[in-house]
């Protein structure tokens, strides 16, 4: 920019940019410390002293090593099935011309518009029907892939340019070898963008665990920390522990794969 | 396109089929099944046998489905305060500070943070004894709010977690829409003379009108399908202060009534696709109409 800001106006965008700071960092900060309180101290104050008492009372408790193996379990299965799956989709929809394809296309795009929280009782029925309830199987399966990962991809796989996948064929090379070979490769910021997605939705998913999810040894973060939550309602820093157990690992990886989000991403395609 | 054709004919419906088959099975099969399933008694024991629309009579005649579909609908109320939220953060982030990247990431935080963690962070705020807001209050000298009890309070403190958890995700897309603003129009528009303000609302705020369309759209059925931040926060207030889809939970789920529970999704679905069409309509229409909200 030619023009210079005013030096009130960079003071005020700076104080908003700390008071949005502080907004968004406050409450998980709250949580951890609400979660390092001794039990029967003042929540309100944070001077409390240090303990890990409501760690090991999760632990113990709500068992929480086995919720912790569920989710990372049910977590890398979703991300990883819906990567592939999505990219297995796309290349066709995005590289092929075959019989039904709009209409395929189009019954794509309607199922972006399904939200799956008004059909929770026929997947419910259909999970008891092929016996997965209350097992990690039947928390992934229905969400192994979604309409809007597989429009993402095609997306990706649009912008390859067809003369890549001509040498390809003139080689000799078949359709998966193309897709493995040179698709793949090419779509891979897309591929990781749709990962991250993936595994951000799964962490965190309730709603649907809760539902087909019984026994306590199948029991992913989030559903073992509610359950801490009714249990103990003498003693709800463990469920607070919990939680902090249910945040560092997302953050974590967020931090390894933040360079994959970008803007630009948001841009044409959200899912609805 | 033209390309010729390499493969072989069933090719493409092999790549295709894992991915249809699991949607056809769990999404389009289960639209199916639900409207057919909101027509029959069905319960955890029996069923289903047909009985036409008396579950969708039983459910209009019910006083907890109007209430819950009025709180769904005051819960929408958190769109304008998400789009006010997001719009900021996107410019701030836009305004290249020195740390802006920092910034961009640590406001996405709260996206990343699972809801239920969210929630319980803010139920330690909202604790109505010892919660940091109730202390406040209490230090400027006015009464305690029941947060966590009373209606309509309830839902203004799983409204503070939606707008918490969604505003760095909707500041993503404005900041997409604000990297595509020409850099050339609003340079012509600085050497016509127009000041800061001027430049955002002429050149800026209409070039955002797709942004601002589609975090409306997005945010508001979102709200509409809010059901995390509720059960974690006030899973012990009565259903009457909830929303449509705890409802539909307890009804299926706690009550076992199946045929009832379809029938409240096949409202739910109707009402979300109601409200998208007609947000559609508006902002294809009138552009720029809620460009002020």
């Amino acid at each position: 920019m030619i023009d210079r800001r005013p030096i009130w106006l960079t003071l005020f965008i700076v104080c908003c940019a700390l008071l949005f700071a502080l907004l968004a960092v406050g409450p998980a900060v709250w949580l951890l410390v609400i979660a390092v309180q001794p039990a029967g101290t003042d929540l309100s104050s944070a001077t409390g002293g240090l303990t890990l008492d409501n760690f090991k009372a999760a632990w113990r408790d709500g068992q929480m090593g086995r919720p912790l193996l569920n989710s990372v379990l049910t977590t890398v299965v979703r991300a990883g099935l819906n990567v592939m799956l999505a990219a297995l989709a796309a290349y066709p929809l995005a590289r092929m011309r075959f019989r039904g394809k709009n209409l395929i296309f189009l019954a794509l795009l309607c199922t972006m518009m399904i939200p799956e929280q008004v059909i929770l009782v026929p997947m419910f029925r259909i999970v008891v029907g092929l016996s997965l309830y209350d097992s990690l199987i039947a928390a992934v399966l229905p969400f192994g892939v979604t309409a809007f990962g597989i429009y993402l991809c095609r997306q990706a796989f649009l912008a390859v340019p067809a003369s890549l996948e001509e040498a390809a064929r003139v080689d000799g090379a078949g359709s998966v070898r193309i897709w493995w070979h040179v698709m793949l490769p090419l779509a891979a910021p897309t591929l990781a963008t749709l990962a991250l997605f993936s595994v951000i939705g799964a962490w965190s998913d309730l709603l649907w665990p809760l539902i087909v999810l019984q026994s306590q040894e199948n029991f992913t973060l989030p559903v073992a920390v509610t359950s801490l939550m009714g249990q103990f309602s003498t003693n709800l820093r463990a469920a607070y522990a919990g939680a902090v157990l249910a945040l560092v690992p997302i953050i974590i990886i967020f931090i390894l794969l933040q360079r994959f989000l970008k803007p630009e991403m948001f841009g044409g395609a959200v899912k609805g | 396109m033209s390309e010729r054709r390499f493969h072989h004919p069933a090719t493409p419906y092999l790549f295709l089929a894992p991915a249809a088959g699991l949607l056809g099975v769990f999404f389009l099969g289960a639209v199916v099944q639900v409207v057919y399933f909101s027509c029959t008694r069905y319960t955890a024991f029996t069923g289903p046998d047909w009985v036409g629309l008396d579950n969708y009579r039983r459910l209009f005649a019910s006083e907890r489905f109007w209430l819950c579909l009025g709180n769904s609908a005051l819960y929408l109320l958190v769109t304008p305060a998400l789009m006010i939220a997001s719009l900021g953060a996107a410019m701030v982030v836009d305004a290249k500070l020195p740390a802006s990247r920092a910034l961009r990431l640590l406001l996405f935080l709260p996206v990343v943070t699972p809801t239920v963690v969210a929630s319980l962070a803010w139920k330690g705020l909202f604790n109505e004894d010892t919660g940091l807001l109730n202390v406040w209050l209490a230090w400027g000298g006015l009464a305690p709010v029941r947060w966590l009890s009373e209606h309509p309070w309830t839902l203004v403190s799983a409204m503070t977690v939606t707008l918490w958890k969604g505003f760095g995700f909707y500041m993503m897309v404005f900041l997409a829409g604000l990297l595509a603003v020409p850099k050339e129009l609003k340079e012509a528009a600085a050497i016509d003379g127009a000041g800061r303000l001027r430049t955002f609302l002429a050149v800026v705020l209409p070039s955002l009108t797709p942004a601002l369309a589609l975090v409306f759209v997005v945010s508001s059925v979102s709200a509409l399908k809010v059901f995390d931040e509720i059960f974690v926060m006030i899973k012990g207030a009565p259903i009457t202060q909830q929303t449509a889809v705890p409802l539909l939970y307890r009804i299926a789920f706690e009550e076992g009534d199946y045929g009832m529970a379809s029938a409240l999704g096949v409202a739910i679905f109707a009402c979300i696709l109601a409200f998208s069409a007609v947000n559609l309509r508006l902002t294809r229409g009138g552009k720029g109409s809620e460009a002020d909200a």
